[in-house]
């Protein structure tokens, strides 16, 4: 399974990039998903095509999908919520709620249900290869590091978890089993890892990241930056680099979309594509090693599957 | 005879266990105070602590119904467990 992700701020281009590159990879021979992981969806209108929350076939050997994340996010503690209610009666509904009003706005939800929709994907074994749209910079970044993140915090609960087990197991011992009195009802409490819910979870999960890590960090994994050939964009594109360096994720290519080319520019917008020229230059000069290339701005704005194979295979490839 | 041989085993049986008992209490108490910053570190999004990623804790939310009880009868004692939250928690 390969993954593809295009990394860029709102209206650069990501939708029309990464919707090109999965007709590219579908008429290679590939089948290819293209999912839409940015709550602002425009890959449907890239498609010319009405997509949404099912998966839709777009043309041979390409299917696509736009998640609704905070849908994915409600449902899930919905579904969280009532099992929760069922399962621990003597706990007052209100406290229940109460706890999951919290959470619904609690920092980092977003990402973890983006996370958990690239797992989702990426698990998919009739696909070769996963393109996905994503959202803006900053939040895409904080969901590729998401996995690294989680890990450290996992595995040191898995320490305490290991800590507690063998001091209940010391108590044990000397005492035989451990039961605690919650809410009216007796639970028995486990030093058996195998019967600790809590360490069996944590371990599971743990495992859930390493492979979802191990797959940014692969070279299965493919993660390309679309920006356009502005001073800013230079100092912001290294930044990116940088960022997704420290989570170990290698950048594949830089695209500069909407350039401007034209043979006898007016004075008033050489300015503007001198500041292309050089900052085409000083990208391949300052950074090495990353292909840098350039799509025009075009005539009219790519839509269906015939523009954006062109897109792709003049531009992309 | 055989009964006097039985009080004197059960006599020294739970002198045995009152002995044994009094040196797991401390186990016990550090049993509680492990267990005790398990939860709150867990439930720390309530609690202003620092806590892990939302998805950890989502994933042990369902099994985590006792450490909330327990942290809620705690939260008198907050204060010295918070110490021991920032003693115990170091990233490496
Ligand atoms: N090279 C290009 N030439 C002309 N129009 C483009 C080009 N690339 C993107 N567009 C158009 O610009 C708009 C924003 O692009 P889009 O791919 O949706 O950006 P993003 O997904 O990053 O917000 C869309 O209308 C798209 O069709
Ligand atoms: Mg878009």
């Amino acid at each position: 399974m390969k993954t593809y992700f295009f990394l860029g701020k709102g209206g650069v281009g990501k939708t029309t990039a990464s919707a090109a590159w999965s007709v590219g990879l579908a008429r290679s021979g590939m089948k290819t998903l293209v999912a839409s992981i940015d709550p602002a969806h425009n890959l449907g209108d890239a498609f010319a095509a009405d997509l949404g929350d099912r998966i839709t076939h777009v043309a041979d050997n390409l299917d696509a999908v736009e998640v609704n994340i905070d849908d994915m996010i409600r449902a899930y503690l919905d579904e969280l919520s009532v099992k929760m209610k069922h399962t621990y009666s003597y706990m007052s509904a209100m406290n229940i709620d109460g706890y999951f009003d919290i959470l619904k706005d609690s920092p980092g939800i977003e990402e973890y249900a983006t996370m958990e929709a690239i797992k989702k994907f990426v698990a998919l074994a009739q696909y070769d290869a996963v393109v996905f749209d994503t959202p803006p910079t900053g939040m895409t970044i904080r969901v590729l590091a998401m996995p690294r993140v989680s890990l450290l915090w996992t595995e040191q609960l898995v320490k305490m978890r290991k800590r507690i087990l063998a001091t209940r197991g010391m108590v044990e011992n000397v005492q035989g089993r451990l039961e605690a009195q919650v809410d009216g009802e007796t639970v028995v409490l486990s030093s058996d890892e195998k019967e600790d819910p809590i360490m069996q979870e944590l371990v599971a999960y743990r495992e859930e990241l390493k492979t979802l890590k191990d797959m940014f960090s692969s070279d299965q994994s493919y993660v390309s930056i679309v920006t356009m050939a502005e001073d800013l964009a230079l100092l912001e594109t290294k930044r990116i680099i940088e960022s997704l360096g420290k989570f170990r994720i290698r950048v594949h290519a830089i695209y500069l979309n909407k350039f401007f080319a034209m043979a006898n520019p007016p004075d008033e917008i050489k300015g503007k594509m001198e500041e292309q020229e050089r900052v085409v230059a000083r990208m391949k000069a300052e950074i090495p090693g990353i292909a840098v290339k350039d799509i025009p701005l075009l005539r009219n704005s790519p839509r269906g599957i015939e523009a954006l194979f062109t897109v792709y295979s003049k531009y992309l490839v | 005879m055989g009964r006097l041989l039985d009080s004197l085993k059960r006599g020294f049986r739970s002198f045995d266990k009152g002995m044994r008992e009094d040196a797991t209490s401390l186990i016990r108490k550090q049993l509680d105070e492990e267990e005790s910053v398990f939860a709150l570190l867990t439930m720390g999004a309530f609690s202003g602590l620092p806590s892990p990623p939302t998805g950890v804790l989502l994933r042990i939310l369902p099994h985590m119904s006792r450490e909330i009880s327990v942290m809620n009868k705690r939260s008198a004692g907050l204060d010295d467990v918070f110490s021991q939250t920032l003693g115990t928690f170091d990233i490496d």
